[in-house]
């Protein structure tokens, strides 16, 4: 088992992929996208190898908040480490929108920075909506 | 260590769900559509994970399969980024105001509603059959991309931006409701109403169901409802899934794609029947 999925687009060409260059929002989108996967898919899968190395003793039942998370780690806990996979995964459409309204900033199309801007608003009040 | 009598058989389900996990990804980046369709059922009937933890692996299988398919859409150059933003802002509008649907209207009947626009898309989706290909530029939003199936140059304008954005803050309000993604709305929505080619609405609702999930998901495990159990062999599964489905909806005639993604919603309309006639 590797995480190594989203890597391969980048090493082998795929088939009916462009040759044009592509434009720098694209570009970003790709990157953080690749970044953040890259994350989670390394942190869960040493969560794995230390929960296997300790014997798959059984885990929590929920994730914990991510100061607890790398208290976790530090202690080699797994549950330390799923739970900071999966918050890289679940941040990462937040790093790809905050990303793009940098991007749109830096082309002067205001009107798709505040479209962007307005969107990630919306992301971050939906959570502290939904935490009351 | 104290090793009980459950650990393996814990590891078998653990197993289980990384398989079931895969197969969803593939799937669901292939039709845009996220994973959940083929997850949520199975896990729930045949591996005995309780509804409440498979909603929260669900919605990390929707950012899941997003983020990696978008990676090979990108690539391939077939989604339309900007496009994906404005619906983007729809969508996001209508979850957040989720909350005042709740109160007017029962989950039940909204189980149902879904239910029938899902059927309603199906059938909109086959009777494009005969005018498949692309309408041509229209001076909103024009795009184009290269077809990966026959080398074909696809250009496209959007077509009626107000009813899809309409469409899309239903798609995000109904969906932040139910748990389920918006994409099985979307896709159609983009191919049947904006007239958008099938590929390049396949890419951008992919793209745009990321966001609306990555809210939910932020929620769920804020309140402890994401299981390591689960959500972990359901986030890995579909890493190694996903990324096959851009490459294998590049390749496949659109007709093909077409009658899988017709088939796949009165599937999901079933289950929507289902749940609202069992509760």
């Amino acid at each position: 088992m590797t995480p190594a999925g989203p890597h391969r687009s980048i090493r082998r060409p795929a088939a009916g992929r462009r040759t044009e260059p592509m434009p720098p929002i694209n570009r970003l989108v790709h990157r953080v996208l690749m970044i953040g996967l890259t994350i989670s898919a390394t942190l869960l899968v040493t969560g794995l190898v230390v929960w296997g190395a300790r014997g798959g003793a059984a885990l929590p039942r929920s994730v914990t908040g991510p100061a607890q998370a790398v208290r976790d780690v530090g202690r080699l806990r797994p549950v330390g480490f799923f739970s900071l996979g999966l918050l890289a995964l679940i941040l990462t459409p937040f790093a790809r929108v905050a990303g793009t309204i940098v991007i749109f900033l830096r082309e002067h199309d205001r009107r798709y920075a505040v479209i962007t801007a307005t969107v990630l608003a919306i992301m971050i009040a939906s959570i502290f909506l939904g935490r009351v | 260590m104290l090793r009980s009598d459950t650990v393996p058989q814990m590891n078998l389900t653990f197993f289980l769900i990384f398989l079931t996990a895969i197969v969803a990804g593939v799937f669901g980046s292939m039709l845009g559509i996220g994973g959940a369709l083929v997850l949520v059922p199975v896990i729930t009937l045949f591996l005995g994970v309780p509804v409440k933890t498979a909603i929260g692996a669900s919605i990390v299988s929707v950012i899941a399969t997003s983020s990696a398919a978008q990676i090979g859409y990108i690539d391939r150059g077939i989604t339309h980024t900007r496009l994906g933003m404005v619906l983007e802002l729809a969508t996001s509008l209508g979850a957040i105001a989720g909350g005042i649907t709740a109160v007017l209207v029962s989950p039940r009947a909204l189980q149902g509603l879904f239910a029938a626009v899902l059927l309603w898309a199906a059938w909109g989706m086959r009777r494009r059959r005969r005018d498949a290909g692309s309408d041509g530029p229209t001076g909103l939003l024009d795009a184009a991309y290269t077809d990966p199936a026959d080398g074909r140059r696809v250009e496209y304008g959007v077509r009626r931006l107000p009813l899809g954005l309409a469409f899309s803050f239903v798609a995000g309000n109904v969906s932040g409701l139910l748990g389920v993604g918006g994409g099985a709305v979307k896709m159609p929505v983009m191919n049947i109403v904006m007239r958008m080619p099938l590929k390049a609405a396949i890419a951008t609702s992919n793209f745009t169901i990321g966001v609306t999930a990555a809210t939910s998901a932020a929620i769920y495990f804020g309140r402890g409802y994401v299981d390591p159990k689960v959500a972990v062999p359901t986030a890995l599964g579909i890493l190694l899934g996903a990324p096959a489905g851009p490459r294998i909806a590049g390749r496949l005639p659109s007709e093909v794609l077409r009658t899988i993604m017709v088939l796949a919603m009165i599937t999901f309309a079933v289950q929507m029947v289902v749940k609202a006639v069992s509760g």
